[in-house]
């Protein structure tokens, strides 16, 4: 590769002005449409911005430790991306709108595969049914209603052909290019290996806070200089641990975690919390009694705090994505789901209303 | 181990064909279709980003996007059809006359290509029936 396509910011430009003059060409235009030249053009602009891609992050998906590339999954997001961008062209350039519609239902396929490798196994089943199943079907049952014969206005026009690429690519462009300046450094991006080995536990947000107030307590009694601050921050910060461990919804929690603790990761989540209900309450409690044993108590609160991050951080996503989904949408979401149900009542009674209003004037 | 940039830049490169499509095309339908190619691209942004935290909120989000999709498809698919009844088109141009008061109309000056003729498969003449069919269709009648 010549030195100066090695350049992230010649690559973002080049790969953009490619797909302005590709997806121009292909418009659907009377006068000027050449399909091989546009096909060429975007087929070019992009492998540049896969090639931007690469160069920049790296391969997308690594072994689980972070040291090598996981060949079958990355083989995977190369081929669902390619189907969602080629696809999405197909449908913005083609005459035809039934063929478009069908290259729709293959970007939807193809993001579908984006979110299996994303962990989101239940939002990849609900988009397959809901677009490529129903939306598609029912806007192609629109489509043969209104099938017009011979070019037509509305499929063989289209409005600014050349602005509304230069502002669509601009616009990736310009993504690309801040994603680009606000990542870390090229190699801190390739070598990112697993942050956060753990899974996530099945926080409610009245947990989180509970914990947040506990770490916040932790943090203070870290930074106090006298032991009568430090000890009554450090009691605070036991206090709310405590809450957490004994609140009423903990234990079915817990049952649910202890029978799939044949998972390695659900094993490990479960090491941690029971390391951090030991680690709090009374040990550290009769450490805190005497001033004598300052030192000893602040290893263990500094020990505290680094446990508890590590147990409220950001793990990766747990294995069984229904059940916690479930959970999250029907704790933290729920008023969220109420007003979703209300809002597809709604839009029900309003098409309803709209496709059986009666003709004015006759 | 995902990395999360590579998911971020394919959801902005199927945002910004959407927004060509809905930008450029003029049939109704297609517009519709890449508008919701947008909301795909939001949608794997959000699951990056839940993924690279550890979090379900991500996909929680993506749910209620696609609700809201639903709710969208369902409205305009009504709005269509209604537009169709009236126009015989699905055409956004036909309705200009809504547009903003002091904007010009869009006028096409170069004219259509002329359709293409039909060429319908011609079918060679059928010859006589044989005359064994015949007779076997008045035995049957018969019978």
């Amino acid at each position: 590769m010549p030195p100066a396509l090695a350049n992230p910011l010649t690559q973002l430009v080049l790969a953009a002005a490619l797909g302005v003059a590709g997806v121009y060409l292909l418009l659907p235009k009377p006068r000027v449409r050449w399909v091989a030249g546009g096909v060429a053009l975007v087929i070019a602009a992009a492998a540049v911005f896969g090639v931007f891609l690469f160069e920049r992050y790296g391969q997308p998906v690594l072994s689980v430790n972070g040291d090598k590339t996981n060949v079958v999954g990355s083989v995977l997001f190369w081929l669902f991306a390619a189907g969602a961008v080629g696809f999405g062209c197909v449908l913005v350039t083609q005459r035809n709108p039934a063929r478009g519609a069908i290259a729709f239902a293959f970007v939807i396929l193809s993001t579908c595969g984006l979110f299996l490798l994303l962990a989101a196994p239940f939002l990849m089943a609900a988009t397959v049914i809901i677009y490529a199943g129903a939306i598609i079907v029912t806007f192609l049952f629109v489509l043969m209603l209104s099938h017009v014969k011979g070019p037509s206005d509305e499929n063989d026009r289209t409005r600014e052909p050349l602005l509304g690429s230069l502002a669509g690519f601009g616009f990736v462009g310009l993504m690309l290019f801040t994603l680009h300046a606000s990542s870390p450094p090229m190699a801190l991006a390739k070598d990112a290996g697993p942050q956060y080995p753990l899974p996530a536990p099945p926080l409610t947000a009245d947990d989180r806070q509970l914990l947040d107030r506990a770490l916040g307590h932790c943090e203070e009694a870290i930074q106090a200089t006298t032991w009568e601050e430090f000890r009554n921050h450090a009691i605070q910060a036991n206090g709310f641990l405590h809450a957490f461990f004994t609140a009423a919804d903990r234990l079915p929690v817990e049952d649910r975690l202890k029978a799939t603790a044949a998972d390695p990761r659900v094993a490990a989540f479960l090491e941690k919390h029971e390391s951090l209900r030991s680690s709090s309450g009374m040990p550290l409690l009769s450490l805190l009694g005497n001033p004598t044993n300052e030192t000893e108590a602040r290893a263990a609160v500094k020990a505290l705090r680094d446990e508890l991050y590590v147990y409220r951080g950001n793990g990766r996503l747990p294995a069984r994505n229904v059940a916690n989904l479930g959970f999250l949408l029907y704790s933290e979401h729920l008023l969220a789901v109420e007003m979703a149900g209300t809002l597809l009542l709604v839009a029900t009674v309003g098409a309803v209303a709209i496709a059986r209003r009666k003709e004015v004037g006759q | 181990m995902i990395s999360l940039w590579h998911f971020l830049g394919v959801g902005a490169i199927l945002f910004g064909l959407g927004l060509v499509g809905f930008l450029t095309r003029r049939n109704l339908i297609t517009m519709f279709l890449s508008a919701e190619m947008m909301l795909q691209g939001v949608v794997i942004n959000l699951l990056a980003f839940g993924s690279h935290h550890g979090s379900l909120g991500g996909q929680a989000f993506g749910l209620f996007i696609v609700t809201v999709a639903a709710c969208e498809a369902g409205l305009a698919l009504a709005l269509f059809l209604m537009l169709y009844k009236r126009g015989r088109s699905l055409d956004s141009g036909d309705w200009q006359t809504v547009r903003e008061v002091g904007v010009p109309p869009a006028v096409d000056t170069v004219p259509l290509p002329a359709p293409p003729p039909d060429d319908h498969p011609t079918l060679p003449v059928p010859g006589r029936l044989p005359e064994q069919a015949e007779v076997r269709f008045q035995e049957v009648t018969r019978a």
